[in-house]
């Protein structure tokens, strides 16, 4: 049994959508002029709607991770722009206005260390102007010698210093020293004048 | 998945991997504290920064700490004594810059009364206690008696000696200990030096270059 016997309208809903339709050539005319009269879509017009224009996006799992991971790491350099790792908004410091590469604050007053260590491999300073990175501030040798030095930049005031020499904290023998600080190694102090120089 | 997506999804995944490289530039100082003593460290350093405190000096002793591999509940006691000594510092001397308020505190940490420093209250104008008050710390490190080197210190600052002398006074003292005298004659040895007592030498008009550095 086909459809159109089970159904006798299936049959003429089939014979009406199978007739030819006979147009007015004067209503299809009227018909074409107004479609002509519409202004044609402007370039700029398309981009927009297709900029609106509603889509679905379907994504896998791990690309949906991905997006997230991708997101969050947005957001972790966006705000090591706005505040310090240490907490501190950037906002609160004071107007320090540039920085070298060895992280030490710009400043018109240069001081030259200086420490004889004839021995050591390796010398570096530490101090409250590099964060007391042992890392970040090297002193050089002076070729064939036994004089090991560096030049810095620093702020007008009162700095502690240590210099570290093959790993091992020492003062500076010619500056003041530090009051104890209780934690097991001294340090020195130096004072920076305006003008103060090599 | 459209080309647009692959596309946005292969820039995310480059972000990504990217931001800890970026982070890592500017490493986080106080990584390596408890999340406890971090909280507490970050706070003083907030409430000094409220008060008008050198909060830096505080910073820069925790990071001292950290670099000198100090447990962290060390860390918290030293930062918040400085926080307690800066007040005291601030109360005792007045109005004088940050240098001045830590190298107060610092001497404040190992002994000195706060009010023994008010000699040295509200300089005046181009006039800095910065080079008094760090060869106070030092003689005090170098074990000279305290009330000694206290008394020697404001009495060379009421004289209005100079950040020449006070550093003159170091060396000196230095030299003497370094030959074997008793710290405390080593003190008394180079004040003698000082010929006369009032006013033989002015403070030096403000911004005349003076060197200082070692």
């Amino acid at each position: 049994m086909t459809d159109a016997e089970e159904h006798p309208y299936v049959e003429w809903i089939a014979h009406e959508a199978r007739r030819s339709v006979t147009t007015d050539q004067a209503a299809r005319a009227r018909i074409m002029e107004l479609v002509r009269a519409e202004p044609l879509p402007s370039p700029h017009h398309g981009l927009l709607r297709r900029l609106l224009q509603p889509r679905a996006l379907s994504m896998s799992p791990i690309a949906s991770v991905a997006l997230a991971a991708g997101l969050i790491g947005i957001g972790v350099v966006a705000g090591s722009f706005v505040h310090r790792r240490d907490g501190l908004a950037k906002a609160g410091q004071p107007p320090v206005v540039a920085r070298s590469v060895a992280g030490l604050p710009v400043s018109d007053t240069v001081v030259k260390f200086v420490l004889v260590a004839p021995q050591a491999g390796e010398v570096s300073i530490v101090g409250d102007f590099n964060d007391w990175n042992a890392k970040a501030t090297p002193m050089t040798r002076v070729p064939q010698g036994a004089v090991w030095s560096v030049t810095l930049p620093l702020g007008v005031g009162r700095h502690e210093y240590a210099f570290v020499v093959d790993s091992q904290w020492i003062t500076d023998p010619r500056a003041p020293l530090a009051p104890d600080d209780g934690f097991g190694h001294a340090n020195s102090v130096v004072l920076v004048r305006r003008g103060s120089g090599l | 998945m459209t080309r647009f997506s692959r596309f946005l999804l292969g820039g995310m995944c480059g972000v990504a991997l990217c931001a800890p490289g970026l982070v890592a530039q500017d490493p986080d100082p106080f990584a390596k504290l408890d999340p406890n003593s971090r909280f507490a460290v970050e706070a003083i350093i907030d409430s000094a920064q409220v008060a008008g405190l050198p909060w830096r000096n505080l910073r820069s002793r925790a990071l001292e700490a950290i670099a000198k591999k100090v447990d962290s509940r060390r860390i918290v006691a030293a930062v918040r004594t400085r926080f307690t000594t800066l007040k005291e510092a601030r109360a005792a001397l007045g109005s004088v810059g940050d240098g001045e308020l830590g190298a107060a505190a610092a001497v404040i940490e190992v002994g000195v009364k706060p009010e023994q420093l008010t000699a040295l209250r509200n300089p005046p104008r181009g006039r800095s206690p910065l080079a008094a008050l760090t060869v106070l710390g030092d003689l005090i490190t170098r074990e000279v008696p305290r009330d000694e080197a206290i008394s020697a210190i404001t009495k060379l600052w009421q004289e209005g000696r100079t950040d020449a002398d006070f550093m003159g006074l170091f060396h000196g003292v230095e030299s003497d200990i370094l030959q074997g005298l008793n710290p405390g004659a080593a003190l008394q040895n180079r004040i003698r030096e000082f010929p006369g007592r009032a006013g033989i030498k002015p403070a030096p008009p403000a911004g005349e270059p003076e060197t200082l550095s070692p």
